[in-house]
């Protein structure tokens, strides 16, 4: 089995002969006396690898293998118990999020007095066993039925139009421009969703802040440029991430990402949009979108526009871990040790060095009496091909 | 100008009168404590003078409100069957302060200046306007003798009041009582029965009966009836004086020759020592002035032989002076703190720290019944001397030590720089005639890096043989784990895969087979394992025994 031959969507329906093989193996194993081993896909920074022609962070070849012990067999029996319940779901057609599985799981353990030592007392359990079901059978957790909250992806546009094909066979059709003021809020399904534009859109703005998403929109900046605006909500989620990438594969335009300048933004934001993580490289393939430039806010924006900067606090825990992270990942990380992404890293440099950020909203500071005057530098950016 | 002031001399017992903080009694807590504390050192030291298995009752009691404020009245009785006190030496010892037999002669007793039992009695002539009820009775008396001893605060003198002779059923002991204001602590690290139990943990050949408020009576029986020797003091080793102790420590020898007085005198001084000074002309002490008689030396003779010796080389003083209560006795003793699972105790070879000698003698035990946290701190006995310390812990040579060791090393659970936790008693015992108290009312011992040192060796020595119960248990519950693991999981893999599968009844049934054979070769390993943890600790008991015995 490997993740570059396969498409998101055709998966779901191998899974459950997949997972059959695999147990099947295991009970043949113990009928011989041998000791059954599982090897899952090591998600760490240590097992990716980074081809730029690809794009995205992929797997090496390095696995955890857990053999059968009595350490194991907890792991390995509720591996099988949690198994058991996701193919039922898959089978059914029923949808659950990893907190509904907690406590189905609970009520399972609950009803059944021989799986009572299953039971698990935190989600962060049941978790932790279907993230390794996918190590395991290296498979995104949507094939088995399980999705995460939508968070963030809110999209406006007055040229783009999507086509949902539903699970009865339905097809729904939304044309953002109909929406008025309301955002369309995509789904980590993106591979039910069908893409079209009415006119050519020539740019798609991905904003770090949803807020600042919404008041460009507000200002009218779809109204005077065919493009795509979509507010990123932080660290991108799986929905934003598998809709980032439908757009750039379906629709070929130019994509490019408005965050703050901060090592935290670069490396947990931009970079997980478009390469992917570690600890996600199963997924990265359908979940990444390397077409997205960044646009800024670049250091030398802060000369060009007078910006205003201010160094990292101390107190500020997450940009000082970030920092921190940036020194190893200039050194470790391959996505930064890439030669094509060396203007990446040169920023990532700059931020380890100066130890200094710049927020997106910086650019209200321009001209405070133009409302517009964010957009305006946007497009100017974009038209003078002023990103990385 | 001003009227010039008349400068007036003050006895010792007014200083301490004044001071009375100073030598325990800061607070009506402390003052109960401390007074106990005296009458029983007191009795101890006593009984081990004349060689007599000591039996003490203690009585304590409220009898209402106190005169200071937030303070009860108590009543502290001490009887002991140890060997009495004359009639006229009864004013002296519960009233005249440093008139002790047992001042400065560098031996390991309890009490080493006189000034405690003292103090006590004019804590309660202060707060109760009565001093020390004493009845004693020696062999050679036909009658015991009851009277009421005060201080006569003002000439350090005792005073003897209601001189009574009766007839006492015992052949000789003692019998004190004070009266005071004061506050009852029973429970606690500063508390009575903490005081009472860390004594009789470390006189194994105590044997104890108390009577608290508001509890029954109890009794703790003696381990040992070895009462221990109390080694002689050896002579000063010139390298613990100053010029002004060694001036007046040659006044004892005034008509005896220099040589010999250096040679009787003191301690690692002999001819070659004597014969080194002389020749080094450098010193400025001639040969001839060790023939002369000690009297004839001018004070610039006595500055120079001074200097001479603190600059030669001497052996270390003799460890002969210290006492240990012995790896046996502990280990009766420890058991007499409560039922224990296991204990360890470390009984160090005497040695010197500090230019004085020294013994340490740890004993480290888990109590079987668990009051509290697993999280909790372990509890720490001090003593110094044989006399439990329970105050200023964090500043004590002991626990400086204790927390010194890294005890996740043997199997404790120990936060960083801290105490080990968990329901675990250790009790470090330091005895030396020559203790460095950080105080006068001898509650802290001062910490050294010597003397941490010595104690923390003791630690990880103890902490090494405790280790190997921990292990076998800790084997053993691996043990158990594995097997219950086993039992519940093993059929729900199976059921859970041969579910999905869809298999057969005789499959699941190979397949449990074999699930047990496999999980079974891991519980052999540990099996295998716990037997050897268990050989070692057997190895460990044995060679303990082999070494008490």
């Amino acid at each position: 089995m490997s993740t570059t031959t396969r498409k998101g969507g055709k998966l779901q329906s191998e899974i459950p002969g997949l997972s059959k093989a695999l147990c099947l193996k295991l009970l043949n194993d113990l009928e011989k006396g041998k000791r059954p081993v599982l090897h899952a896909t090591k998600c760490s920074l240590d097992n990716s690898i980074y081809n730029h022609k690809v794009g995205y962070l992929t797997p090496g070849g390095k696995k955890v293998a857990t053999e059968l012990n009595v350490s194991s067999v907890k792991k390995m029996s509720r591996a099988v118990f949690m198994l058991e319940i996701l193919l039922r779901n898959i089978e059914s057609g029923a949808v659950n999020t990893k907190r509904e599985l907690y406590y189905m799981s609970k009520g399972e353990t609950k009803n059944t007095p021989l799986l009572k030592p299953l039971d698990f007392t935190e989600q962060g359990e049941s978790d932790e066993t279907i993230d390794f079901l996918c190590e395991i059978l290296e498979c995104y957790r949507e094939e088995f039925n399980c999705y995460a909250n939508d968070r963030g992806g809110q999209t406006y546009s007055q040229q783009l139009v999507v086509t949902e094909t539903l699970t009865d066979g339905d097809t729904a059709v939304v044309d953002l421009s109909k929406l008025g003021t309301s955002p369309f809020q995509p789904k980590n399904r993106p591979q039910n969703l069908r893409l079209s534009a009415k006119k050519k859109i020539d740019f798609c703005l991905i904003v770090e802040s949803e807020g600042t998403a919404n008041t460009l929109v507000a200002n009218g900046i779809t109204k005077r440029h065919n493009c795509i605006v979509m507010g990123a909500q932080g660290v991108p989620s799986n929905a934003v991430r598998g809709w980032a990438k439908l757009i750039q594969d379906q629709l070929d335009v130019p994509m490019y990402f408005f965050g703050d300048l901060d090592a935290y933004t670069l490396q947990n934001i931009y970079r997980t949009l478009k390469a992917g993580s570690a600890a996600s490289l199963i997924r990265n393939q359908d979940y990444s979108a390397p077409d997205v430039k960044f646009l800024g806010v670049l250091p030398e924006d802060i000369k060009r526009y007078d910006l205003f900067d201010y160094p990292v606090k101390e107190n500020d825990v997450q940009e000082v871990r970030a920092l921190k992270k940036a020194d190893d990942a200039l050194k470790n990380d391959p996505f930064f040790q890439d030669k094509r992404n060396k203007g990446l890293a040169d920023i990532l440099r700059w931020l380890y060095k100066n130890k200094r950020r710049c927020e997106q909203q910086a650019f209200f500071s321009v001209n405070p009496k133009d409302p517009t005057m964010p957009e305006k530098i946007i497009v100017d950016k974009i038209k003078r091909g002023e990103f990385v | 100008m001003a009227e010039q002031k008349k400068i007036s001399s003050s006895s010792t017992a007014e200083y301490f009168s004044k001071n009375l903080q100073q030598v325990g009694f800061s607070s009506p807590t402390k003052a109960v404590l401390t007074t106990l504390k005296e009458a029983v050192d007191n009795a101890l030291d006593a009984c081990e003078e004349h060689q007599i298995t000591p039996s003490l009752r203690v009585e304590i009691d409220r009898l209402g409100a106190g005169s200071i404020k937030n303070s009860e009245r108590i009543r502290v009785v001490v009887e002991d069957n140890g060997p009495g006190i004359d009639a006229d030496d009864l004013p002296k010892v519960f009233g005249e302060y440093l008139a002790s037999s047992k001042f400065g002669r560098g031996r390991c007793t309890r009490g080493q200046q006189g000034i405690g039992i003292s103090a006590a009695t004019t804590w309660a002539q202060l707060t109760c306007a009565q001093g020390a009820k004493v009845v004693s009775k020696t062999k050679n008396m036909r009658k015991a003798v009851s009277a009421m001893i005060e201080v006569d605060i003002k000439n350090n003198k005792g005073v003897m009041k209601n001189r009574e002779t009766f007839d006492w059923d015992r052949p000789h002991g003692t019998r004190v009582e004070f009266v005071f204001d004061g506050r009852i602590q029973i429970n606690g690290e500063a508390g009575l029965l903490n005081y009472l139990l860390g004594t009789t943990l470390v006189n194994p050949h105590l044997q104890l009966e108390y009577k608290l408020p508001d509890q029954e009576v109890q009794k703790v029986e003696r381990v040992s009836n070895d009462v221990p020797m109390i080694p002689e003091a050896t002579e000063p080793h010139p390298h613990t004086m100053k010029l002004g102790e060694f001036i007046a420590h040659s006044h004892l020898f005034g008509r005896q020759k220099v040589s010999a007085w250096l040679k009787k005198g003191f301690s690692r001084v002999g001819d070659s020592v004597i014969e080194e000074i002389a020749k080094k002309k450098e010193l400025g002490v001639p040969k001839a002035n060790f023939e002369k008689l000690v009297d004839q030396l001018a004070d610039g003779d006595l500055n120079k032989l001074f200097s001479a010796i603190q600059n030669t080389e001497l052996k270390a003083p003799s460890t002969n002076s210290v006492l240990s209560i012995g790896e046996d006795a502990m280990s009766k003793s420890i058991q007499r703190l409560g039922k224990v699972d296991f204990f360890s105790v470390v009984t160090r070879k005497p040695t010197i720290c500090d230019f004085k000698p020294v013994q340490v003698e740890v004993a480290i035990a888990r109590l079987e019944q668990r009051g509290g946290d697993a999280d909790d701190p372990s509890q720490l006995l001090r003593f110094a001397n044989r006399v439990p310390l329970q105050f200023d812990k964090s500043a004590c040579a002991i626990a400086q030590a204790l927390s010194s060791v890294n005890w996740r090393a043997y199997g404790l659970a120990q936060p960083k720089d801290a105490f080990p936790l968990g329901p675990y008693i250790f009790a470090v015992s330091v005895v030396s005639p020559f203790i460095k108290f950080k105080n006068a009312s001898k509650e802290t011992i001062d910490a050294s890096d010597e003397l941490v040192e010595e104690i923390r060796r003791a630690l990880i020595q103890a902490g090494q043989k405790l280790s190997r119960y921990i292990k076998a248990e800790d084997k053993a519950n691996e043990l158990e784990e594995k097997i219950r693991y086993i039992e519940q999981f093993g059929p729900i893999l199976v059921e859970g895969l041969a579910r999905i599968t869809q298999a057969k009844e005789d499959q699941k049934k190979r397949a449990r087979d074999g699930l047990m054979k496999i999980l079974g070769r891991d519980t052999n390993e540990t099996e295998k394992e716990l037997t050897d943890a268990n050989k070692k600790l057997e190895i460990q008991k044995a060679k303990d025994s082999e070494e008490q015995a």
